[in-house]
């Protein structure tokens, strides 16, 4: 098993800031060259631990995805100690999902829960009782994914599968009578099967399309707080997390760093972020944070842009809510227990499709609302009848199942022998399988049976 | 019989697991004995006059390249031959054959009374002598004592038999002959657990009084292919079988007597298979259904009794004749045999090692019926595999056990011992993960080897395996090396013509010649090999990937509970089972494949650490004495 290569993201998942993808193994740097160009014209091998810039780019597409750093650690310096490839990106989950995509693709496995820790541990880096308290941390995390998406879909996502997995088995089934009883003259054949595939493939292909909106689900959504110094972000900030967790002055320029804190809202994870307000910076370190801020609000699934309704409307104002206009955002009027200077009118002209909300951080008035609206704005879209897929494995699984189930349509339409396709269903069933089980023998027979009269 | 010794191995019952048995034992080197009840029945054809079929055909041909028997005298007593799914691809294809059944019997007891070293005795076997946890010979219900180093128990279906027709019963092995009472109570008495099945068997016809006129023939191959490696000269259709159907009045005269059928009427206890449904069986379960297609197929040459094959039933004998008046050319025809229906004790396979010996008593082993399957095929491939092993643990040596990949026989014998049965079990190519490496075109090259070590492949054919498989590499050879060009001007290789699925062999021959002949033996491996390359390396692949992990011991005191990454339920069950490989843990009903993989890391660094291994549990194999 050491000999795969494999692949995972390595921070936390729906972090804001800097994302990394490790892959160890000995394949690790063949994997990564797949996907990243050195911006220096890609000469390698590359250095170790020494970072080099570049991008991540589809070599199918060749479409340039993100920019990133390379770093590689040659084995046995390494974490796992292991030939080790991290790619530093920006960190944006959809970015990552397709490097792990792309990982995938050029050979490399995707990693289970804690197996770097593992094959740190195997490889003789970490003792035992290390690699165990790092896993307990990883599984508690998952846990909780695990908790919210349960609630979130009530099991209806392995139904769902389960139900494909059911029409797969008895596509198979119906191949399969074919083949054991030649001389029962059963009549379902090759144009039957492969409009049931078509159907099938395409279900799984719904399925697959859906797994944006299940990364949201399993890692949650960020949000980040953004707006003017001043206006209240940090008490807003602390009014949604009902805790005194930023600290808030008087002054212009409190918050120079990020903070982040999970808000659930009715069992949807939100990574919500204070950060530094923008304007003009009187000190270095308020320069950077507020650099830092804009690259977050840049990145972040959705905003919360924060207005002083107390304070008339400035140029500042309109330029700021201008810039975020395009983006998915909820405007908020802060301080609206002091009398009110904004014309709400002009507000609501300028946001156009984005919801204004009106609060009271600091006496907590109208926060429900705000809460309301985060859900109804930013909350992952899991439309009833569709499912959606939570993992990265799940999508790698699905995704061999179609392509063994697009093979198998290619290789009925060519009219190859029946044993051949019915070789890729099973394929297809046992990926299908790793999502919910293992597919035995018996249930093809069974099917077969219940299905056909044959036997003598 | 006995000399004042006794014998190495006593083998009870003569069927086809014990015919195998005592034949494969014999054949090693070891003083054997078959007792049996009749010699007149030894390897009787219990049901129909057929030998193969899918998965079937293809067990005969293994059992044939271990040096089995059940080949070669299928070969020379068929008298009609059919190859399978001819116009499909080579791993779906299998031999069958009619068999006339006096002389498969006959042809079977001339070759056992040759065997040197083996004694033939008429008895029935009462009970099964255990000294120290060990079987140690047979008593038979007349008192003789037959003692022996290992006993192979094949007693079909005999252990305590129940003979349904209609709604009378009596006890019997098989149609009119004793059943097996005292041994299957000592069976139970030894703690083995028990199992009740049933199964059925169809009416026979006198052929004079068949209009055959109403039926359509389905004669045999023009070149009918043999099963065993060693028929020499070709083989020759000598009847036709012929195909009818029900009707809707068959229907109705069947539904309107189910509470005569001691199915339906709530008699029989026992479980039956659903791949031989009973014609009532069919009746009920698919009402859509207008008919139900039936054959008939003679018994044998020097005898008109016709089986008909599709119209299995326990109905009463009334019941059966008024069945056949509803259907047009059988309305005449006179039943010699009527149908019935058959409960019997079979042991739980999961009683057993993989060598087929039980668990609790060394040096017994049980092979066919009674290890819950069905079939002459299933039961002769057992009855080779138990007369092996119980011989190579009286000469002390390693076990032989196949393994799924390299032989439906080891597909058959892993479901039995690690899943045990429900219904009587019969073999599927579909039970097989690896089909497309499991053909009949490659059985030499899978298991031949096999035999000759065991000492169970003669010179002659051992020679010819060797000459063919020079011809087939120069030949694979010239098909990689060959190149053609298509008429868009592109060159290939005739191996990558031959892969497309219209292709034959013998179109590519025509472009470019192969210096020397090959046999359509040999043609079709060609062909298979090629066709199915890219699955077979994958399949290669994930074997020996699945062989490295399987294989991995977990040691006695290992704590699941501390596997990163397992869910509560899997922990559960490993602590339950505790498997003793990362192989038996996977086939723990509900182990994820990624909760195995886990388990996997995590031996993976105990064993890294080196940390202390309390010791494996020893089984109790018949290697270590
Ligand atoms: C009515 C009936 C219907 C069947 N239908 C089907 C079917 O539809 N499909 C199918 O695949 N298979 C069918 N079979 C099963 C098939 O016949 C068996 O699977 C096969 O013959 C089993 O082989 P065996 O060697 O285990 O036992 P058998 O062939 O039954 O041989 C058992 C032998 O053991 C001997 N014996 C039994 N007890 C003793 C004793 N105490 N001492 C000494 N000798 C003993 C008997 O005399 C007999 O020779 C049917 C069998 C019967 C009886
Ligand atoms: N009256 C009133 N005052 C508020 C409200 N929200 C915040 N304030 C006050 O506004 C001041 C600034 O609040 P902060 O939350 O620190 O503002 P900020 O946007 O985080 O500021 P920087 O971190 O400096 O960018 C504090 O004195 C708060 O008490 C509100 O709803 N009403
Ligand atoms: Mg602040």
């Amino acid at each position: 098993m050491l000999e795969d290569t494999i692949i995972a993201v390595a921070t936390p998942p729906g972090f804001g800031g800097l994302g990394v993808v490790r892959i160890s193994g000995k394949r690790a740097l063949a994997v990564a060259g797949r996907v990243f160009e050195a911006k220096s014209g890609g000469k390698r091998p590359f250095p170790v631990r020494r970072p080099i810039f570049g991008t991540i780019r589809d070599p199918e597409r060749r479409a340039a995805l993100d920019e990133a750093f390379l770093t590689y650690f040659k084995a046995p310096r390494s974490y796992t100690r292991e030939d080790v490839v991290e790619l530093s990106v920006h960190g944006s989950p959809a970015v990552l999902e397709s490097i792990l995509r792309l990982g995938a693709k050029a050979g490399a496995r995707l990693a289970r829960p804690g197996e770097f820790t593992l094959r740190a541990h195997l490889n003789g880096r970490l003792d035992i009782i290390q690699a165990e308290a790092v896993n307990d941390l990883i599984r508690s995390v998952s846990l909780t994914q695990a908790r919210i998406s349960s609630r979130q879909l009530g099991g209806s996502l392995s139904r769902r599968i389960a139900r494909l997995r059911g029409r797969l088995i008895s596509l198979l089934a119906a191949v399969e009578a074919g083949l054991e009883f030649p001389e029962e003259g059963l009549r379902s054949g090759p144009a039957a099967w492969r409009r049931s595939l078509s159907a099938i493939v395409s279900d799984i292909d719904r399925l697959v399309l859906s797994h944006e909106a299940g990364r949201a689900l399993s890692q949650g959504v960020t949000l980040a707080i953004t707006g003017r110094t001043n206006v209240g972000k940090s008490t807003l900030f602390n009014a949604l997390l009902e805790e005194d967790r930023a600290i808030v002055t008087p002054f212009p320029g409190t918050t120079r760093d990020f903070l982040r804190e999970e808000l659930v809202i009715d069992g949807i994870v939100f990574h919500l972020v204070d950060m530094a307000g923008l304007g003009r910076a009187a000190h270095p370190v308020e320069k950077r944070g507020i650099a830092r801020g804009q690259r977050i609000a840049r990145e972040a699934d959705g905003l919360l842009l924060v207005i002083d309704a107390s304070r008339a409307w400035s140029e500042e104002d309109e330029r700021l809510v201008r810039r975020y206009l395009s983006r998915n955002a909820i405007l908020v009027m802060n301080k609206t227990d002091l009398p009110g200077k904004v014309d709400r009118k002009k507000v609501r002209a300028i946001a156009g499709e984005n919801p204004i909300v009106e609060v009271s951080a600091l006496r907590g008035k109208n926060i429900d609302a705000l809460r309301g609206a985060i859900r109804a704005r930013f909350a992952p879209r899991t439309p009833e009848t569709e499912e959606v897929i939570l993992h990265a494995r799940q999508q790698n699984c699905l995704q061999e199942a179609l392509g063994a189930l697009r093979r198998a349509e290619k290789l009925l339409a060519k009219r190859h022998s029946e044993e051949v396709p019915a070789e890729e269903i099973r394929a297809a069933i046992s990926f299908i399988g790793e999502l919910t089980g293992e597919v035995r023998a018996e249930e093809v027979l069974e099917e077969i049976f219940g299905r056909f009269c044959v036997g003598k | 019989m006995a000399g004042r010794k006794g014998f190495d191995i006593v083998v009870v019952g003569a069927g086809h697991a014990g015919c195998e048995a005592a034949a494969a034992a014999s054949a090693m080197g070891l003083r054997t004995c078959l007792v049996t009840i009749h010699l007149e029945t030894i390897a009787q054809m219990s049901c129909n006059p057929a030998i193969g079929g899918l998965a079937k055909g293809h067990l005969v041909r293994e059992i044939d390249a271990l040096g089995g028997l059940m080949g070669l005298l299928a070969d020379e007593t068929g008298i009609q031959f059919r190859l399978l799914n001819r116009s499909r691809g080579g791993a779906v294809q299998a031999p069958r054959a009619q068999c006339d059944k006096a002389a498969y019997r006959l042809a079977m007891k001339h070759r056992l009374e040759r065997i040197a070293n083996l004694s033939i005795f008429q008895g029935i076997v009462a009970q099964v002598v255990v000294k120290k946890g060990a079987a140690a010979g047979v008593r038979t219900i007349d008192g003789t004592f037959l003692p022996a180093k290992a006993v192979i128990i094949t007693p079909g279906t005999f252990l305590n038999g129940l003979i349904h027709i209609g709604l009378h019963s009596y006890p019997a092995g098989r149609a009119n002959e004793p059943p097996s009472v005292e041994l299957a109570e000592q069976l139970k008495k030894l703690g083995l657990r028990i199992l009740r099945l049933k199964t059925g068997t169809p009416m026979r016809l006198d052929r004079d009084t068949i209009d055959w006129t109403a039926f359509t023939p389905q004669p045999g191959d023009d070149e009918p292919v043999p099963f065993s490696y060693r028929t020499r000269g070709p083989l020759k259709n000598k009847v036709d079988c012929h195909l009818g159907h029900t009707n809707a009045a068959t229907h109705a005269v069947i539904r309107r007597n189910l509470a005569k059928s001691p199915l339906y009427g709530g008699k029989i206890k026992g479980i039956g298979p659903r791949y031989c449904p009973s014609i009532e069986d069919k009746v009920v379960k698919f009402p859509e259904r207008a008919r139900h297609q039936f054959f008939l197929e003679p018994e044998g040459i020097e005898t008109t009794e016709v089986y008909v094959n599709g119209l299995s039933s326990s109905l009463p004998y009334e019941v059966q004749r008024e069945i056949l008046d509803t259907i047009p050319g059988l309305d005449q025809a006179k039943i010699v045999r009527p149908a019935y229906g058959i409960e019997y004790d079979a042991v739980s396979p999961t009683e057993l090692f993989p060598t087929l010996e039980t668990r609790k008593i060394r040096r017994l082993y049980l092979a066919g019926q009674i290890n819950g399957t069905s079939g002459y095929e299933e039961a002769a491939a057992q009855g080779l595999m138990a007369g092996i092993n119980a011989a190579l643990a009286v000469k002390k040596k390693q076990p032989f056990v196949l393994r799924r990949d390299e032989a439906y026989i080891g597909v058959l014998i892993d479901d039995l011992v690690s899943s045990g049965v429900e219904e009587p079990y019969r073999l599927f190519t579909s039970r097989a993960e690896y089909r497309l490496m499991l053909r009949i075109d490659n059985t030499d090259r899978r298991l031949m080897g096999y035999g000759r070590e065991l000492g169970l492949v003669p010179d002659a054919v051992w020679g010819e395996y060797l000459a063919k498989q020079e011809r087939i590499a120069k030949a694979a050879a010239f098909l990689k090396k060959t190149r053609v060009k298509t008429e868009a001007g592109d060159s290939l290789s005739l191996c990558e013509f031959l892969k497309k699925p219209e292709i034959r062999l013998e179109d590519v021959l025509k472009w470019s010649e192969f210096p020397g002949a090959l046999s359509d033996e040999e043609s079709r491996f060609l062909e298979s090999e090629t066709k199915y390359e890219g699955y077979i390396r994958k399949q290669e692949r994930e074997i020996a990937k699945a062989a490295r992990a399987d294989s991995m011991k977990i040691p006695g005191g290992i704590d699941f509970g501390r596997v990163p990454g397992l869910t509560r339920e899997a922990v559960e069950k490993l602590e339950k089972k505790r498997p003793t490989t990362l192989g038996e843990a996977r086939k723990i009903s509900g182990m994820t494949p990624a909760a195995v993989q886990n388990v996997g890391l995590y031996l993976e660094i105990l064993r890294k650490k080196g940390a202390q291994r309390p010791p494996v549990p020893r089984g109790t194999g018949p290697d270590d004495e």
